[in-house]
């Protein structure tokens, strides 16, 4: 099952990247919107297979630093980066990386749902078809596959073919989830995912976390300092556009080495 | 509050009422003039019917006088010939011209033999004299066998036509007979084919460049002025894009055959009319297009061509729909630009690199002639207004349910 949709995903000349430990590997790194420092010389090393929270007050650059994985930024006017991003020992952001091929490895959920108004399966389908794959069989296999992953599949799998606008809002993240996993990528991206969602919607996405942290680096920017003490092995603090501290989840939320990220995580501002 | 303010209020408010009224009176006395003109004369034959009559000489296989009964229900302006089994009546054209017309036929009339004697591809063959068909001159044989002619053409209408043929008549010899003109057959082929013309050229040139201006081309100051230039072009009146369509586009439908107005040359200029209402539509479409699609489908490794076409374009479709139909009621109503372009001619048989006019045109032709007839002018403008209606109210539907959908 997944050699098939390995090979059929990817490019059969390029095998899929191997990450080690580390799977952002972020050097000295920059960024600019206008004459806005927004990003002020990051140097994180992000674990691979493990869940990285990123918390801090709104505008501190936490969401901004995730688009800099899969290079979303690029879509963003005026966005200036300097510095580095190593992942399975290439500069993502150099001349020679394939920004299509990078955000297949490195999927991406948004805070709001955002399917696309056509069916269940051609939503989950879509990803693997823009890379060329028509094969039904393999189609089939992999949409079976993401959404049990993604744990919709007993909710969904008798209305494959239903518009995915009819889905709750909780299954509609379930199904963005899915669909990036049909790509079978290194790392998912979750910006805000359940912030749009009700707490029982909010208790399915953070369990399925919890499955996936095992095939998957996920990197996920949160708000609730809750959900990044309950899914997090490791939290990085944002202020300001800076890390001020990136530890264990439970060290950060025992013994803050830091006195603001004490300040912010006991509730005091932010 | 005191009365002055009272006063004051009151007469806001009545002139708010009384602007409203004036912009009712003004659509119902529009339309009430139209219909009251125009629903008259609106037919099957009208809409199916030529522009032009068309003249036929006939003759006679069994040309001879017989005897033949008068029917009882024959109507009271009607002339009834005892000789040869038809009665006549006078009437008008839709043009308003004097016609003498037949209102009956026996069945054994020497009528039904009749065929044509005009030269061309329909000669000697049968020709169908029916109700309603023009007679403008019967040439026959009297008792002395010397061929005399009554009819419209010797300013002789039912009465004295069918006295001279009972008095003396003894054999028919020619009929020139003229089938009823006035329809506007020609001209809806027309306005079809410059809709279809047009759209075929405006809409992919007008979708395309909506998408590179709302896509793919940066947010800079370019774009801003191509933009504006853009929808500076749909405030410029139309008879100058008519200029400047007989000027400057008429040598690219010379490449194609044209040598003069033609429905091409027509469309062409349409299409460049129509192009900013176009890109606009489509632009506002686009923008309709929650942005969180095109970030979801490049976040999965989908390309920028791949995004417009499998998410942006699909969803951007009623939009795009409602631009075509709001330009289809453009070319429907467009007359100046056309005049020029696609001349004033009235065709019955347009073809596109023949000059012909399309319904608006041709209300312009007809009411500028020398005898204008209003009648047909406004049977033409219930129609237009009729296929405005509909495409009004298709748009509407459109867009509730596009509404609908995001707001789901």
């Amino acid at each position: 099952m997944q050699t098939v949709t390995k090979t059929a995903a990817k490019d059969k000349n390029e095998a899929r990247l191997e990450l080690g430990e580390v799977a952002f590997d972020i050097r000295n790194l920059d960024l600019y919107y206008g004459n806005f420092h927004a990003l002020k010389n990051i140097n994180v090393k992000i674990p691979a297979r493990q869940v990285t929270a990123f918390i801090g007050p709104s505008g501190c650059g936490k969401s901004t630093l995730l688009r800099c994985f899969n290079r979303m930024n690029d879509l963003i006017e005026d966005v200036r980066i300097t510095g580095e991003i190593h992942m399975a020992g290439r500069e993502i952001h150099g001349s020679d990386v394939d920004v299509v091929r990078l955000r297949t490895e490195v999927g991406m959920v948004f805070q709001h749902p955002n399917p696309f108004p056509m069916s269940i399966y051609d939503n989950v389908a879509y990803g693997l078809r823009c890379q060329g794959v028509k094969n039904r069989q393999t189609l089939d296999a992999v949409v079976e596959n993401s959404l049990k992953k993604a744990a919709l599949w007993d909710e969904a799998k008798d209305i494959l073919d239903r518009n995915a606008l009819k889905l709750s809002g909780g299954q509609q993240q379930r199904l963005c989830i899915a669909r990036a996993i049909a790509l079978e990528p290194q790392v998912i991206l979750m910006d805000e995912p359940t912030s749009a969602l009700d707490p029982i919607a909010t208790m399915k996405i953070e369990e399925l976390m919890n499955d996936l942290k095992k095939d998957y680096t996920i990197v996920i920017v949160t708000h609730s300092m809750q959900q990044a003490a309950r899914i997090s092995d490791r939290t990085a603090f944002f202020l300001l556009g800076e890390v001020i501290e990136f530890d264990d989840t439970v060290t950060m939320f025992n013994k803050p080495s830091d006195a603001r990220t004490e300040s912010y995580i006991t509730g005091r501002f932010g | 509050m005191n009365n002055r303010r009272r006063l004051y209020e009151g007469t806001t408010k009545g002139m708010t009422i009384g602007a409203t009224g004036i912009a009712v009176a003004v659509l119902l006395i529009v339309l009430i003039y139209v219909f009251r003109q125009g629903i008259g004369l609106l037919s099957l034959d009208l809409i199916r019917g030529n522009y032009w009559s068309e003249n036929i000489n006939i003759a006679f296989e069994e040309p001879a006088a017989k005897e033949f009964k008068k029917p009882a229900d024959l109507p009271k302006d009607a002339y009834f010939s005892k000789k040869f089994g038809f009665a006549l009546a006078d009437r008008e054209d839709p043009r308003g011209a004097d016609l003498m017309t037949v209102v009956y036929i026996d069945p054994d009339s020497p009528l039904h033999t009749a065929y044509s004697t005009t030269a061309g591809a329909t000669q000697g063959k049968h020709v169908a004299i029916h109700e309603e068909a023009s007679i403008q001159r019967i040439q026959y044989l009297n008792t002395d066998g010397d061929k005399k002619t009554a009819g419209p053409a010797r300013r002789m209408f039912s009465k004295d036509t069918i006295k001279a043929l009972d008095e003396s008549a003894t054999e028919l010899v020619l009929m020139y007979y003229q089938t009823e003109g006035g329809g506007i057959w020609g001209s809806i082929i027309a306005t079809l084919i410059l809709i279809g013309v047009t759209l075929v050229i405006v809409l992919p040139v007008g979708v395309a460049a909506a998408i590179y201006l709302n896509e793919v081309a940066g947010k800079n100051k370019l774009t801003a002025a191509i933009r504006s230039s853009i929808e500076m072009l749909s405030g410029v009146p139309s008879i100058i894009f008519g200029l400047m369509g007989m000027a400057m586009l008429f040598p690219v439908t010379q490449l194609f055959g044209a040598n003069g107005p033609s429905i091409l040359l027509g469309a062409l200029t349409l299409a460049v009319v129509l192009l900013p209402v176009v890109i606009r539509q489509t632009e506002e479409a686009l923008l309709v297009v929650p942005n969180g699609l095109r970030m979801g489908s490049l976040a999965l490794g989908a390309t920028q061509t791949q995004t417009i076409f499998r998410v942006v374009l699909p969803n951007a479709l009623p939009g795009i729909l409602t631009a075509a139909l709001l330009s289809i009621s453009r070319v429907i109503g467009e007359s100046a630009a056309l005049i020029y372009t696609m001349s004033t001619i009235i065709s019955d048989s347009p073809s596109l690199l023949q000059p012909a006019t399309s319904l608006a045109v041709q209300i312009w032709a007809i009411t500028s002639a020398e005898q204008p007839n209003f009648e047909l002018a406004s049977a033409i403008s219930i129609l237009i207004l009729a296929m405005v209606l509909v495409l009004n109210i298709t748009v509407k539907i459109i867009s509730v349910r596009l509404n609908r959908r995001w707001s789901a």
